[in-house]
């Protein structure tokens, strides 16, 4: 069937809806940018108390959060964690999309650690890159919102921000500072608003992710059950002095 | 009618799972602890029931105007470099993607948990055509080794015990192992792990498409929703038309409510929003993704008498409060949708035909409507199923012969005045401690399974006749 078909029977029978409805969906925001620039002002005066709920909630759904005071505290602290598990190898976002350079600074620690390329690269590549990711223990990623309400971290793909670090590696380190904090579930949809301002998009990839807490099954018996193919793992490392991340929006 | 009906009568399948004693102990259990989880949820988040209000309004907006919502997400989509296409019917819609896969090469397929694909019954059409599906929701892996159908919404497992899940690991994969779920888990994990990144074709469902941005979305808790959209070359998502919002702003308000009603979750562990085909500069994404829209049956319901069920999120919590499907579980219902709302699906899909026994199969307590994210009026419209039922002629005899005088006697209330006494008379032999227990004949059908309270010695008119006799009112 043809789109024009296809839409044509769904006209002849909304046509026939007048009157049968009377609703008034919530008012959508105008101009979101502005907005969300607005909201993170706000915020900015109260991120103690969001950072704190964050980290309730964070690990109430079985996250770990570790607080260092600056950046370069960040790969001592991912250090740490590997080392506690015997982990070996790493991948990791390019340094521009997480805000620091973990790459070198944890090859220093004895860490196998690739990190993304930011440019368009050859499908062997890729391919190449997948199989590192899928072989790799643990990875990190920066994060573009982290949600005080659900202890949600939400991640933009993008060049130099693979999809695999947060997914194919058993372990998940995720590195942020208060900038990334909101609230609520609705603050983020103002930034998803004001993400998808322009469609498609200058920056960020084709996929956006809500991570609240490790992957988990409760499919045999209802036995809660972690990492079933997801990290079974998930650390978030909160930078109180900030990072210097470019911020797009 | 796109689903075969099933072999068997309801009362038979209702009867073959009231008689297995682990489904009875695994639905109370499993149906049990949704109730509470989402319970808590919503206790823990007072703005709950406002955005409840908002969800639905944002349903009947955009039901309204479905037409300008869909070409607006078919415009979104198309300028992401996707693809759309236009499935009027279960094989239509089969028919698009074996096409696609066809044209790929594709060899394997992974799938993460859709009820559209169980609907048009997808895998067999893959496994015709050469295709190999591979389940990789945990849940629905195990009951595709079974050769099974889901049992429910988001648990489609809950039937199995974890020696019968052990069992099947051995005898379909060849690992012997302990019935330990954490074990199984673990297994499961490494055989998926190497299919996800075999897999040229990844096919999913949809819990929401955003018009404006072209955005489909995800919500899963073991992560497969992120690997099925991200690792294969090819992205196929499988959306009935009704699950289209407007805005983001508007998924927020659903990403609000929708865990807490499932599982009790604030939010789901993953919720992918996926903008279409790879973009320049990722080392993961699909070269290709595709949206496939279903109407089967959803169409003519825009304006119709079951419009309502158009909101489902499918979430699974009018099963969980049903008192009926606490009793026979999912497979009972015989069609792909279980539950009240089921019923609901069913007819859409199939005709009011498919449920002439379903529609009874609710005591219309209204507890599926009160658990509803979206505020269902579902008892209502199984009422006006029941009727619809009736007027085709298609409900069984007895049936239409005692309702039918029934309904002539409510109409005449000489006639109606009189059947007190003429109900007492005849009720004599069978009244035992002011109920009925057992009729004779084809009556005897409705005494079976419940008591029929016996006519009362003086009804309310004959008392309140008395009253004014006496001057007492």
């Amino acid at each position: 069937m043809t789109k024009a078909e296809f839409l044509a029977r769904i006209r002849s029978e909304t046509g026939r809806t007048r009157g049968l409805f009377e609703a008034s969906p919530p008012p959508r925001p105008a101009r979101p940018r502005e907005r969300l620039a607005l909201l993170r002002r706000e915020l900015a005066e109260r991120w103690r108390e969001t950072v704190d709920r964050f980290t309730r909630e964070f690990e109430r759904v079985g996250g770990v959060l570790h607080r260092v005071g600056e950046a370069r505290e960040v790969p001592d602290a991912i250090a740490r964690i590997a080392g506690e598990r015997q982990l070996k190898s790493v991948v990791a976002w390019h340094g521009d999309a997480l805000g620091l350079d973990v790459a070198d600074p944890l090859a220093a620690r004895g860490l196998k650690t690739s990190a993304a390329p930011d440019t368009e690269v050859s499908l062997t590549e890729r391919e190449q890159r997948r199989a590192l990711a899928a072989a790799a223990d643990l990875g990190v990623t920066g994060v573009d919102l982290a949600i005080a309400e659900t202890g949600t971290l939400v991640v933009v793909s993008g060049a130099g921000r693979p999809r695999s670090a947060s997914l194919l590696p058993a372990c998940h380190v995720a590195v942020f500072d208060r900038e990334a904090l909101v609230e609520s579930l609705l603050q983020a949809g103002l930034a998803l608003e004001a993400w998808h301002e322009e469609a498609p998009p200058e920056w960020g990839g084709a996929s956006i992710n809500f991570i609240t807490g490790p992957s988990r099954t409760a499919d045999i018996e209802l036995t809660l059950t972690r990492g079933v193919h997801g990290p079974r793992e998930v650390h978030a490392v909160f930078v109180e002095q900030g990072l210097t991340v470019a911020r797009r929006v | 009618m796109s689903e075969v009906a099933p072999a068997t009568p309801l009362r038979e399948r209702a009867g073959q799972a009231l008689r297995d004693t682990f489904l009875q102990q695994a639905l109370t259990i499993a149906t049990t602890k949704f109730i509470g989880l989402r319970r808590e949820a919503f206790d823990e988040f007072p703005e709950g029931e406002a955005l409840r209000d908002q969800a639905r309004a944002i349903k009947e907006a955009t039901l309204q105007r479905l037409d300008h919502w869909l070409e607006t997400l078919i415009g979104s989509i198309e300028r992401r470099g996707g693809h759309v296409h236009y499935a009027a019917s279960a094989e239509d819609a089969r028919r698009i993607v074996l096409d696609i896969a066809r044209r790929t090469a594709s060899g394997m397929a992974v799938k993460s948990k859709s009820m559209a694909t169980e609907e048009i019954h997808l895998n067999e059409a893959l496994e015709a055509a050469g295709v190999t599906p591979v389940e990789t929701d945990l849940g629905e892996y195990i009951i595709q080794l079974a050769h099974e159908r889901p049992s429910h919404i988001i648990a489609p497992a809950i039937h199995k015990t974890k020696g019968q899940v052990a069992e099947l690991f051995a005898r379909e994969l060849g690992r012997e192992t302990q019935p330990d779920p954490e074990v199984l888990t673990r297994i499961a994990r490494a055989e998926l792990r190497e299919k996800f990144l075999q897999a040229d074709l990844g096919i999913t469902g949809a819990n929401f498409a955003v018009a404006e941005t072209g955005t489909v979305v995800l919500v899963t808790n073991e992560g497969n929703g992120r690997m099925v959209t991200s690792l294969p070359r090819v992205h196929v998502a499988l959306m009935g038309v009704e699950k289209v919002v407007p805005s983001m702003t508007d998924l927020a308000v659903f990403l609000a409510i929708l865990a807490k009603s499932a599982t009790g979750q604030k939010l789901s562990v993953y919720t992918s929003l996926v903008d279409g085909p790879r973009r320049g500069g990722e080392l993961e994404g699909p070269d290709e993704f595709h949206l496939v829209l279903l109407d089967n049956g959803r169409i003519k319901q825009i304006a119709g008498p079951l419009r309502e069920a158009l909101y489902c999120l499918r979430c699974g919590a009018c099963l969980n409060v049903c008192p009926v499907y606490r009793q026979i579980g999912g497979h009972a219902y015989g069609y792909t949708y279980p539950g009240p709302i089921g019923i609901l699906l069913t007819a859409m899909l199939n005709g009011p035909e498919s449920v002439k026994d379903l529609a009874h199969a609710s005591s219309l307590c209204g507890a599926c409507a009160d658990a509803c994210p979206v505020r269902i009026d579902i008892p209502r419209m199984l009422v006006e199923l029941r009727k619809e039922v009736g007027e085709r002629r298609i409900a069984p005899w007895p049936e239409r012969v005692v309702f039918g005088a029934l309904g002539s006697l409510l109409r005449r209330p000489a006639l109606y005045r009189l059947s007190a006494p003429l109900g007492r008379l005849f009720q004599r032999p069978f009244v035992r401690g002011g109920v009925i227990r057992r009729l004779p004949l084809v009556l005897g059908q409705w005494t079976r399974t419940r008591d029929l309270p016996a006519v009362a010695a003086r009804t309310f008119q004959e008392r309140w006749a008395d009253l004014e006799r006496e001057g007492r009112r």
